[in-house]
């Protein structure tokens, strides 16, 4: 048996100009880090089994991968050429799918390094996020950009330049943990309990890229000064840049924000948060704000009661810490056999 | 006058020598002592074991940093972790080295003993003031090809431990400054057990703190 996982991610700056519209013309950037949230995979090799199985919200079983409903689990599988029946891999989540933490890319991840551990394959750290990436954007012509496969893969804070040639610069953030720490004690995290897909509005994003070039060269560019400020300790500086973010970005597309994220957003700058902004392209998935301490309480309970009035019944806080492992071979039975 | 001659040589060794160890300690490549802390932090989180080894001198610094690092790190509230660092020293025995010298080679002294215990959540930290000590190259190849991250603590031009390290953490002298590589070596593995004390000793407060 083998378990793997990869992180999840909140991403500070610069989301959207991982696309390969933008970065084929300018340089993209973007910075973020990963949480102490996972998703898990397992797999297990059924010796007598003639079929293969995978098991997440629902459980497949077929005589070859290709006819797997799953489309990550099944475009995985081929292009690592699982071909031997009795593979049987579930999958499982600290959180739930299409909440803006890259949830997506972090299942992909630790899948290709649990298959890959089973065909006992190493796997880099930039080769995790490179097949990821091929599966995703490559082979599943998801309209994504390439953000969330590194983040799961690399683990930590970082920043990720995206090259017109194709290459990722993987530029890792040194904090201490004095300030990692004094972020933790700033921020706040809420599920809006809104989920929506994220290739449903990066597609429309990408049909608008010509028209909203210059903007995202800004975008690009702020996560240098973002970095900064992060380094720096600049709690408010970070958050009044967020906010910043988060107008120009919803000048961007119209699914970005509904009425009821931007009412929860201003309710929460009404009751002293200092910025924030929505994790998730779809119009929905998480509200990430950077406020001082003493207004987190406030912050929370305002929240609840307005979302309970927008009717939004999956409202829930997320405690969270940042983490600094990536993609991760957990546990492997087979690799004292290697 | 002989007294004072002899006065002054005596402190102009000693004062070269601080002098030597400071401006080496100085110039430590901090970013890659930044990035060994990260690869300690992630194998912290993946509940991972730290894997460490070198040759004489070196061999005694590891089994320094072993003690502190395991124990040191969360005195101050050793009942409240239940989760510690698993650092251990290679070989962990000196049976086991004679056993490996004897039969095998010395050149599998450390890489014998990691492949038993070896898994792709661990890391290594190679200490090799040459860099290129074969026993020390040959555990850190095993690493690599499993992509296990490698710490190394290295000197002179770095040698191929420099190379194949993801933190380079390289003490740059003329060949042969043991003394210097050595005492900066020990001083920066001092670091990194300070900076993970300091590191819990916050947490601990924050809890208490948000305890109230």
């Amino acid at each position: 048996m083998i378990i793997t996982r990869a992180p999840l991610r909140i991403s500070f700056v610069g989301g959207g100009t991982d696309i390969k519209d933008f970065y084929e013309k300018y340089p993209g950037r973007v910075i973020s880090s990963t949480i102490d949230k996972h998703v898990y995979t397992v797999i297990n090799y059924g010796r007598l089994l003639d079929t293969f199985v995978i098991k997440y919200l629902e459980t497949e079983q077929a005589k070859h991968p290709s006819e797997f409903k799953h489309t990550r689990f099944r475009e995985t599988m081929l292009h690592l050429n699982v071909v031997e029946p009795g593979l049987e891999i579930a999958s499982f989540a600290d959180l739930p799918g299409n909440t803006g933490l890259g949830s997506s890319s972090s299942f992909t991840v630790a899948l290709l390094k649990a298959i890959n551990a089973h065909h006992k394959i190493p796997v880099s750290k930039e080769q995790a996020a490179k097949l990821a990436c091929e599966i995703e954007i490559d082979i599943l012509k998801e309209p994504i950009g390439k953000q969330d496969q590194y983040a799961a893969a690399y683990g930590g804070f970082n920043v990720f330049q995206f090259n017109p040639d194709g290459t990722v610069d993987v530029d890792p953030i040194f904090i201490d943990y004095k300030v990692r720490a004094d972020l933790e004690d700033h921020v706040v995290l809420f599920f809006t309990g809104i989920t929506r897909s994220a290739s449903a509005v990066l597609g429309e994003q990408k049909l608008t890229m010509a028209d909203k070039f210059e903007t995202y060269k800004q975008m690009s560019d702020s996560v240098l000064v973002f970095r900064d400020k992060l380094v720096a300790g600049d709690m408010k500086g970070m958050a009044e840049m967020l906010h910043e973010g988060w107008e120009r970005k919803k000048s961007l597309s119209g699914g970005i924000s509904t009425g009821a994220i931007d009412e929860l957003y201003t309710e929460a700058r009404n009751l002293g948060a200092w910025g924030g902004k929505v994790l998730g392209a779809g119009g929905g998935g998480c509200l990430f704000f950077i406020a001082p301490p003493e207004k987190h309480a406030a912050i929370g309970a305002g929240l609840r009661e307005r979302s309970a009035k927008l009717g939004l019944e999956g409202f829930k806080k997320i405690d969270f810490d940042f983490s600094q492992s990536g993609a991760d071979v957990l546990f492997n039975s087979l690799s004292h056999h290697a | 006058m002989y007294y004072l001659t002899h006065f002054h040589t005596m402190h102009k060794f000693i004062e070269d020598f601080m002098e030597d160890v400071c401006v080496h300690l100085k110039n430590a490549p901090a970013d890659e002592i930044a990035k060994a802390t990260h690869i300690l932090q992630s194998v912290y989180e993946r509940d991972g074991r730290i894997y460490i080894f070198g040759n004489g001198g070196s061999l005694a610094i590891a089994t320094h940093w072993v003690s502190d690092f395991n124990k040191t790190v969360f005195s101050h509230n050793l009942e409240g972790h239940t989760r510690r660092f698993q650092a251990i020293r290679l070989p962990s025995t000196e049976e086991e080295m004679s056993a490996w010298a004897n039969d095998i080679g010395f050149d599998m002294v450390f890489a014998g003993p990691l492949q038993n215990y070896l898994q792709e959540a661990d890391c290594i930290i190679a200490i090799s003031s040459s860099g290129k000590s074969p026993n020390i190259i040959k555990a850190v190849e095993l690493a690599k090809s499993r992509h296990v991250p490698v710490i190394g603590l290295s000197g002179f031009d770095g040698g191929k431990l420099n190379e194949l390290a993801d933190a380079k953490i390289v003490i740059k002298t003329e060949p042969g400054n043991y003394t210097v590589v050595e005492s900066v070596h020990h001083a920066i593995l001092h670091l990194l057990t300070k900076y993970f004390q300091d590191y819990f000793d916050h947490l601990q407060a924050r809890n208490e703190k948000r305890q109230g």
